[in-house]
């Protein structure tokens, strides 16, 4: 290390969001969970003070001091400070070292990363497919569109009329018109709002259209299983009968008496004495066919991308969109009273030196996003063999590792390396609780605590302070994958027969050379370094959700200066709603991912949809908003009812 | 299921209210016995009572599962365990409304068939009548 510097590079992963984080620090340097209870300074020194929002952290953790030529970490805590695996109260550091405290994993390096730019594939502003190519920027496109009176904060009713645009006026209008409005919409119908009364602007007629493309994509195909519970079902906002109980039915009334006992076995003792049960993929889409059929979402929908959204001054809000088609331009205003907020993921999140390698030599081919359609990939793989690096650790990774396992039976010159960034030797920890691991992968029934949903954790998320939600969403959030014990066999195998193996290490650059990837990680010292040859690379890091990947949501955003959580993403109350949007008697609310980081963390699955869907019809049933009643008992077994003999709600 | 402390006690005291209530009223009315017995609603008393109690173990033992949840199979070994200790209690000391010559096969008939019914219930009458429920940890109230 250049001494005069005394500056440091750290990176790791977010334990919630998993984004990668990358900080450049002066020594000395503490770490640890309180800012007051870390020293200021040092022999005089200023210190450098980084604050891990994490109970597993201690209040001051670990501190690192540049001394006689070398780096010296310090552990300050109970719970141990680790570099590389191994427990030091007072070890050196050197460049490419891993150091871990409490579910951080932090890699140090000595030479800044030039990698910095925040890299995405964003979905195709009209067709909604994965768009590599596409710049996030260029379809915020200026021109007469939103007409100019957008501009300003509270819009005239009169001077609306007056651009000669046409303009609709609703009660309920839903944007996004994918899995998040159809619930809202389906919770509307559901309490007495009819058909006429609303309106879903998207892209695409079927709700699930954008989720069942990932999911192709990410290798779910129909037949497979969603990571989803048994009794959250988009198309039944009581959750019974719930999907284990359907297709054990269905099992049963074609004779296969043997798989419908194992699936009400499985959701009895599921997760302690049976592996979780979860939904086939068809199944999941058929149920909502049937239910937007009932609904009479066809009806609702409408197709169109929303431009912006502006208060009005008749207590309403105005909705600018386009449903230009290639050959004929179109656009509208809606003028509705409540408005709910669904848009999904903006992007993918796609690794900075993977989006590098790309930009440099327009490969497209041989490194991929796991959410991008790569099937090519495999058909490669089977007719020629070949080896594959996975990146990431979490769900896709290992629905991945499955279908090269399934090609792999047929051609087995096939290799699998799995690089990860840190070794995985302990679970999340919280309270009395701890998560399981094997061979360095995280297990978890579901992508939060199964009590985020509805038990103790949910009450705990929403009673808490900001400060608090940040540490708690760190302890219970983190890449993990469901305990499948095919998958489980896969890796096992695939380890002791040699053909799956996994690497750790920080990702330096990857290059093309000879038809192939190489992916260069810095090695411990300066000189080391390792080389890793692929034919392909799969990135399976995830999804983006910030608010400000969104256009619509970035206008809305620094229009009205509306506030972001700590995860970049907005700020709603306990009902959902985004309260500055509050216009008179209107209202706006939100829901899905792009909610991360407030009052409830499982807002990115079918059961926490219909979380937030109940909390905004509730909260809209008690300021009486049209049509809307609130479902006591017997109201809910009455709808109840029609839903089980396939009846219009209303 | 994922229930919190409020939410066990408030289900387990309206279920055993209604369905339980429904379930003994043919034993105690004699429909099922040659004579009737009122010390079923008594055994069902005391499943309510006691059952307050084990509430607090069961939800301090659902700190140590990182998924906070309660699965059906530790609900019925949890039913086992409570029919385990009545049992005991009522034969070796006297608990009032029901006389120590019980016939165990009775009690155990009518307790499996008041728990079946119960766990039932929960997982079906409560989620379709109460919306709400499954949010909050089993609270209906």
């Amino acid at each position: 290390m250049n001494p005069d510097s005394r500056q440091i590079q750290l990176n790791w992963v977010d334990p919630t969001t998993k984004e990668q984080q990358k900080l450049r620090l002066k020594l000395p340097i503490a770490i640890g969970r309180e800012l007051s209870k870390m020293p200021s300074t040092i022999h005089g020194d200023r210190v450098s003070r980084l604050v891990l929002e994490s109970t597993q952290v201690s209040r001051f953790h670990a501190l690192i001091l540049f001394e006689q030529g070398q780096l010296v970490v310090t552990n300050q805590s109970q719970s141990g400070t680790f570099i590389n695996g191994i427990s030091v109260n007072r070890g050196v550091l050197n460049h490419g070292d891993q150091l871990q405290m409490g579910n951080y994993a932090i890699a140090v390096t000595f030479v800044a990363s030039s990698l910095e730019t925040d890299s995405v594939i964003s979905f195709h502003p009209d067709t909604d497919l994965p768009e590599p190519e596409v710049q996030r920027k260029t379809v915020t496109a200026t021109s007469d569109f939103p007409p100019a009176i957008f501009q300003s904060q509270q819009i005239s009713v009169r001077d609306l009329y007056a651009t000669n645009l046409p303009v609709y006026q609703i009660d309920y209008v839903a944007i996004g018109a994918g899995l998040g409005s159809f619930i809202w919409v389906d919770f509307l119908r559901i309490f007495g709002v009819k058909v006429r009364q609303i309106v879903a602007i998207g892209l695409e007629k079927q709700p699930y259209a954008r989720y069942q493309r990932l999911c192709l994509n990410s290798q779910i195909p129909l037949h497979e299983r969603l990571r989803s519970n048994s009794d959250s079902c988009p198309d039944n906002i009581w959750g019974w009968p719930s999907y284990a109980i359907r297709e054990a039915w269905r099992d049963f009334y074609k004779g296969k008496i043997n798989s419908a006992l194992q699936y009400l076995w499985q959701v009895f003792a599921e997760p302690t004495l049976a592996e979780t049960y979860t939904p086939r993929a068809g199944n999941v889409f058929d149920s909502i066919d049937r239910e937007a059929k009932r609904i009479g979402w066809h009806q609702i929908f409408r197709y169109g991308r929303v431009r912006a959204i502006r208060k009005t001054d008749d207590e309403r809000y105005a909705i600018a969109y386009s449903c230009s088609s290639s050959n004929h331009r179109d656009r509208a205003i809606v003028l509705a009273r409540y408005v709910h907020l669904a848009t999904g993921y903006p992007a993918i999140q796609f690794l900075p030196d993977l989006q590098k390698y790309r930009e440099k030599t327009q490969d497209f081919k041989s490194v991929v996003n796991a959410y991008e359609q790569h099937e090519h990939v495999y058909k490669h793989l089977e007719r020629y063999g070949g080896t594959v690096l996975i990146r990431g650790r979490g769900i896709v990774a290992s629905r991945i590792v499955q279908r090269i396992y399934e090609v792999r039976q047929r051609n087995r010159n096939i290799f699998v390396l799995h690089l990860m960034r840190s070794p995985k030797s302990q679970g999340n920890k919280f309270d009395a609780a701890q998560r399981q691991v094997e061979n360095h992968y995280e297990f978890q029934p579901f992508n939060w605590p199964k009590a985020c949903w509805g038990g103790e954790l949910r009450a705990i998320l929403e009673n808490a302070s900001p400060q608090q939600r940040q540490q708690f969403l760190k302890d219970w959030g983190g890449t993990t994958t469901a305990a499948r014990s095919d998958w489980r066999r896969i890796v096992q195998e695939g380890i002791s027969q040699g053909w799956y193996q996994i690497t750790f290490g920080e990702v330096e650059r990857v290059e093309r050379e000879q038809q192939n990837t190489i992916t260069y990680i810095k090695g411990k010292d300066l000189q080391g370094q390792i080389k890793l040859q692929a034919d392909f690379i799969i990135d399976a890091t995830g999804l983006e959700a910030k608010a400000k990947s969104n256009p619509l949501l970035d206008d809305l955003v620094t229009h009205y200066n509306l506030p972001l959580n700590h995860l970049g993403r907005l700020a709603v109350a306990h009902d959902f709603e985004i309260t500055e949007m509050r216009s008179g008697k209107g209202r706006m609310y939100a829901a899905g991912a792009i909610t991360l980081g407030g009052p409830y963390a499982a807002v990115d699955s079918f059961l926490g949809l219909q979380y937030a869907a109940l909390r905004s019809a509730d909260s809209l049933a008690a300021v009486r908003a049209p049509g809307m009643h609130r479902l006591n008992c017997f109201c809910s077994f009455s709808q109840w009812c029609k839903w089980i003999t396939n009846q219009s709600p209303v | 299921m994922t229930p919190t402390l409020l939410g066990r006690w408030q289900t387990r005291l309206l279920l055993l209210a209604t369905i339980g209530a429904f379930v003994t009223s043919p034993f105690a009315l004699g429909y099922l016995r040659p004579e009737a017995s009122f010390s079923f609603f008594w055994v069902l008393g005391y499943v309510a009572i006691f059952g307050i109690a084990w509430d607090i173990v069961y939800d301090y033992l659902q700190k140590f599962r990182w998924d906070r949840d309660w699965p059906g199979v530790l609900q019925l070994l949890a039913g086992i365990w409570e029919a385990a200790f009545l049992a005991v209690i009522l034969k070796i000391f006297h608990l009032p409304g029901i006389p120590q010559e019980t016939s165990l096969f009775w009690f155990a008939l009518h307790y499996s068939l008041v728990w079946l019914s119960v766990y039932i219930s929960a997982q079906v009458i409560m989620r379709i009548l109460f919306l709400r429920w499954r949010f909050h940890g089993g609270q209906w109230l």
